[in-house]
Formats: C-alpha cells, sequence, structure tokens
C-alpha cells in the first residue's frame, strides 16, 4: 500500500500519511477487486459521513443515456489523515473514478483512486487490497 | 479552480508535513522528545505515573491481525482450537450479518481499523475507541472484583493488577454478539479473557491475550500483538451508523477468508 500511495503522489511531489486502510466490513464480500472499473461522469453529490464517504456521479454513454453511480471512498478520518478535505470534491466538479465493481451489480463501485479536473489523481483511501 | 486546487495541495503538504513527524506548535502533552531532523531518534522510555507504575496512556494504532482473522495473531504454526460447533457457525456466518458490518461494537479483543486512546487514572483505565463504533472500555484499577453475576455486555467486565511493569487485565461478564474478526470467529458468554500489556518503549505497545472460552474453544489459546503511538495524531468523530449503505450490498462470505466457498451475485438489491 505505501508503495502504491507514494506512485499515486509522485506527480504532485506529495508525501501522504500511511495509516492502515480497512474498512468496518469486509470489502471484497461487498467489491470485487477483479472487476475494475473505469467511470468519467460529473459529481451530482458529495456525503462527507461515516462509515464512509460517498459521492455520486452521473455517467453519460455514448448514447446520451445518464446513470447515476454511488462511489464509496474512505472515511472522512481517513480521507482527512491522507490530505482531502470536504470540500477536496465540488459538485459539478468532472471527474475520472478508478475502482472496484459492487458484486451484487448495483452502480455502485469503491473508488481506488480519483482524478480531479486538473487531471491531477489522488489516492481515495479505499480499503481495496488490504484485506 | 487552480486557486482550489492549490488548496487542495497546501492542505495536503500540511498533512505530509505530520506524516513526516514535524513538530507542530501545538504538540499534545504526553508527546515524546522527538528528533526534528528527517532521522528518526530513537524512541524515549516509557513513562511512568507518580507512582511509578508504567503509563500506557497515548494514542495507538490498531493491529489489523486482531481485524480480519485472529488466526493471524496467533505464534506461527498454530492453529484455532475450535469446537465442532464453532467451526460450523464459523464457515455458516455471512458478512453482511458481521456486527461491526453493523456498526455495532468489536468487542474484545476485536479491533477496528481506526486508532484508539488510552486514558489511565490511578483508579480507571479507559480505551477511548475512534471507531468501528465511539465507544469506551473501562478497565479497573481500583483493586475490586468481578460481580458475582455480571449482565452480559459488548465489552464485558475488566478489572487489572501489576504484575512488575505488566498490566494483567482480567475481563468476564462477555455476550455472544460479537464476532472476533471479519472471518466470523465465535465464542460464548463463558469467554474469559486474559490480556498483559507492556510498553517498552515510549512508542511501542505489546499485548499478549490470552483467551479461555471452553463454551467454544477445546483449550485456552493466546493472540499477540501491538501497536506504535501516534505521534500529533488525535481522535476523530466516527459516527458509523450515519450513513452505513454496506450491509444490502454485502454477498456472501470475504472470498479470503478460509471458510469461504464460491458465492453467486445475488442480482442486487435496487
Amino acid at each position: 500500500m505505501k508503495a502504491h500511495m507514494a506512485v499515486l503522489f509522485a506527480g504532485a511531489g506529495l508525501l501522504v500519511w500511511t495509516m492502515p486502510v480497512l474498512a468496518h466490513h469486509s470489502f471484497a464480500a461487498e467489491y470485487d477487486a477483479d472487476k475494475a472499473i473505469v467511470l468519467k461522469g460529473v459529481v451530482t453529490r458529495i456525503e462527507w459521513m461515516n462509515p464512509h464517504a460517498r459521492f455520486y456521479i452521473d455517467v453519460t454513454d455514448d448514447g446520451g443515456r445518464v446513470t447515476n453511480w454511488n462511489l464509496e471512498l474512505a472515511s472522512p478520518n481517513v480521507l482527512t489523515r491522507n490530505g482531502w478535505k470536504r470540500t477536496s470534491l465540488q459538485i459539478g466538479d468532472p471527474v475520472t473514478v478508478h475502482g472496484s465493481l459492487a458484486k451484487d451489480g448495483s452502480k455502485m463501485a469503491n473508488a481506488r483512486t480519483v482524478v480531479l479536473p486538473d487531471g491531477r489523481t489522488v489516492f481515495a483511501a479505499s480499503s481495496s487490497g488490504n484485506q | 479552480m487552480k486557486k482550489r486546487f492549490t488548496r487542495r495541495i497546501l492542505a495536503a503538504l500540511a498533512v505530509a508535513g505530520i506524516a513526516a513527524g514535524a513538530s507542530l506548535s501545538a504538540a499534545s502533552q504526553e508527546a515524546a522528545p522527538r528528533a526534528k531532523s528527517a532521522e528518526k531518534a530513537p524512541p524515549g522510555p516509557a513513562p511512568r505515573t507518580a507512582d511509578r507504575k508504567i503509563d500506557f496512556s497515548g494514542i495507538w494504532s490498531a493491529d489489523r491481525n486482531f481485524t480480519f482473522d485472529i488466526h493471524d495473531a496467533l505464534k506461527k504454526g498454530e492453529a484455532l482450537p475450535l469446537q465442532p460447533w464453532a467451526e460450523k457457525i464459523a464457515r455458516e456466518r455471512l458478512s453482511k450479518d458481521d456486527p461491526e458490518a453493523l456498526c455495532l461494537p468489536t468487542g474484545v479483543p476485536r479491533q477496528a481499523p481506526y486508532p484508539w486512546r488510552i486514558v489511565q487514572t490511578g483508579t480507571h483505565m479507559f480505551f477511548l475507541f475512534e471507531g468501528n463504533i465511539h465507544s469506551y472500555r473501562q478497565i479497573f484499577l481500583d483493586g475490586r472484583k468481578h460481580p458475582e453475576d455480571p449482565d452480559p455486555t459488548w465489552y464485558g467486565h475488566s478489572v487489572a493488577g501489576w504484575d512488575g511493569d505488566t498490566l494483567v487485565v482480567d475481563s468476564v461478564g462477555f455476550n455472544e454478539k460479537f464476532w472476533f474478526d471479519f472471518a466470523g470467529h465465535p465464542h460464548s458468554q463463558q469467554l474469559h479473557v486474559i490480556e498483559r500489556y507492556s510498553r517498552p518503549d515510549f512508542d511501542r505497545l505489546d499485548y499478549e491475550i490470552t483467551i479461555d472460552d471452553p463454551g467454544a474453544y477445546t483449550r485456552p489459546f493466546t493472540l499477540h500483538g501491538h501497536s506504535t503511538y501516534q505521534h500529533n495524531e488525535e481522535l476523530m468523530e466516527y459516527i458509523c451508523n450515519e450513513n452505513n449503505q454496506d450491509v444490502p450490498h454485502i454477498v456472501g462470505k470475504d472470498p479470503r477468508n478460509r471458510y469461504s466457498k464460491p458465492q453467486k451475485p445475488s442480482g442486487g438489491s435496487r
């Protein structure tokens, strides 16, 4: 994980907090680390709450159909310890999310990294790969 | 947009400064002497109370060996001595039913993946948990005994005494509701936990935890773990049940669990 985070932040020249990231539930019983997904969309809602911060994005497919996705982050505490702020994402921000799909087929994913509007990639402090 | 991102980077840099151990103006009162250079100085000795007892107070990291599967906290080569019914229930339990996923307490000795604080006084010790629920464990240091017939509770009834510089915590009176880990290892209300805490230096907390539960295991076994002092850290609020959306989406058991069997997706709840 340390190496993973270091790579993600290398472009920004940052050090990051390396507190272990685990969820309060079994990550792998909810998300499939083998089902990676990349979602490009616009932020529609942000829930800076426990046990996981969440944000929602509208993803428009090639046919113009819009789907709203629910994206899980770490807890606000873990995010804060990794340099996030509650204002790091804003409604209307265009973002690209790399994550793992929910196992139950819902329009949900656990975000691993988020590419911000200016192109920077930030660690989403998800619990994948830690359990 | 550029201005906002600059603010984000500055915030991240501030946190990075904390991670690098840079000195802060508001250092906590129990902060140990720290080197200001990039080189990490060896930790100082464990602090002591006015009556020369080891003072365990401070913020400590979680030990993940007490989170996912307590097999990880056994000595290498050992296995949990589960009674047949206990192994059967561990195989049958589904992650969606884990009390921790439902924002209920960890019980003992399970740990949530969040820092925790020890507050030690002459008569009490409190473990203040940031997560899994924002709760606390109370340990009596005043010489009292366990009640004759304690009501079963999530954290039990804990009394402690000293064996030299080691604090020995004896706990009974647990309910059977909590799981020992994500794996779903069970216990019974006969659970008796003996924890031996030591602080070999300022930064390190060691613990040996003996689980004696003749209701679920064939013999006592001992778990080993340690925590690291979290310099320049404070507990943060964590109200687990504020927005717990996970449970309806949890499918089967964790596939990396030793008791897992292949699970088919349920098809979704939406």
